[in-house]
């Protein structure tokens, strides 16, 4: 039975650990949740209905990702526990220019917006990866987090916004 | 704040910039909206600002999960239970249900009405009689194991019932020779009110 296992993890481990990386920033702690995600689903497997499982899977991701960000914020001591930028994210190329002014300018952005991501409120973080990252529909984001789909165009607007000002204040 | 004489302020065309980039305004206001960029540099920095936000998003990577992690999962949950794919949907057995139901009435319809008719008719059917109910048989039954093979697909009742119980009852009755009305049908206007 290990093959159905294999099947379902490898559908869906990169969403569920991608999710989770760019909500906590955090690499060790993506890992920690992505395994939690799937062995949860190990543990529910009679009580997922295959279609609803994508959806299923990004909810309890984010709940993990939630419990985890509320034990991080009641433990402020712990070192190195507070919002970190992906450092992987950030060193991807963020421009095929060949000009180095301008790919540092480029990889600055990055670094600016993933900066942003990091710092904006719930719901609009977790709408945002979803849609602009991840590539969902809005009708999937919706179903993930149990909202209707105008609410999550609404959310998602207001999270790009608030991304906006963000960035113009810190390079205005 | 700019006012330009298109009767958008800065402050709504600050509102708008997310849904038009997205594409989700309207025609004439996204007109109004283009109308307002085209004067006002301040709101046209931000769109330009918007949609690199939006670039810039789209083009971070998908960070891949390290194979180990699913590895441990297995180890760890194989000790608790097998694994088994996740459940069709509840709802998936109920036309195969339906179906079979369906089928059965059928199938005892035929049976019943060849026995009532071998009681009431000393003589056997005709070759040509049962061949034509056997095929009606066959055609219901082969629509049976279609809709059994797409059981996970929503199959309406009324679409079994006007596919696979009329045909058979149908079949039954022209056999036997009487007249079972199955479907309601609309009535034909009675003649002397057609006059």
């Amino acid at each position: 039975m290990l093959t159905a296992f294999d099947d379902t993890a490898h559908r869906y481990r990169g969403r569920v650990y991608s999710f989770a990386r760019y909500l906590l920033s955090n690499r060790e702690e993506a890992e920690d949740v992505t395994q939690e995600v799937l062995l949860r689903l190990w543990r529910h497997q009679d009580g997922v209905e295959e279609e609803r499982l994508g959806s299923w899977l990004l909810r309890v991701t984010r709940n993990a990702c939630y419990d985890l960000l509320r034990r991080r914020r009641s433990d402020a001591t712990q070192p190195g526990m507070a919002a970190s930028l992906d450092d992987e994210a950030a060193q991807e190329p963020a421009s095929a220019e060949p000009d180095p002014q301008a790919q540092a300018e480029a990889a600055d952005f990055r670094r600016r917006l993933l900066s942003a991501l990091d710092e904006l409120g719930e719901p609009y973080k977790s709408i945002i990866i979803l849609r602009e990252v991840q590539g969902l529909a809005h009708r999937e984001i919706g179903e993930a987090l149990g909202i209707p789909e105008v609410t999550v165009r609404v959310h998602l607007h207001r999270g790009r916004k608030k991304l906006r000002e963000q960035l113009r204040e810190a390079n205005p | 704040m700019n006012r330009i004489d298109d009767d958008l302020t800065c402050y709504d065309a600050l509102e708008l910039i997310e849904p038009f980039v997205d594409g989700d305004l309207e025609g004439a206001e996204a007109a109004r909206l283009r109308s307002h960029l085209a004067g006002c540099h301040a709101c046209a920095a931000e769109l330009a600002l918007a949609e690199r936000i939006q670039r810039e998003l789209r083009a971070l990577p998908q960070l891949d999960c390290p194979p180990e992690i699913v590895e441990r999962v297995r180890r760890e949950g194989a000790q608790v239970l097998p694994f088994r794919s996740p459940v069709r949907p509840r709802g998936a057995g109920l036309p195969f249900r339906i179906a079979a139901a369906a089928a059965l009435l059928a199938l005892a319809l035929w049976g019943g009405a060849l026995f009532i008719r071998s009681q009431q008719r000393p003589r056997q059917p005709s070759a040509a009689e049962v061949a034509r109910a056997t095929q009606e048989a066959r055609y219901a039954l082969a629509y049976l194991g279609k809709v059994s093979r797409q059981a996970s697909f929503d199959v309406r009742d009324d679409v079994l019932a006007r596919r696979v119980v009329l045909p058979a009852a149908q079949s039954v009755s022209h056999t036997i020779g009487l007249s079972l009305d199955a479907a309601p049908e609309k009535p034909a206007p009675a003649r002397d009110e057609q006059h």
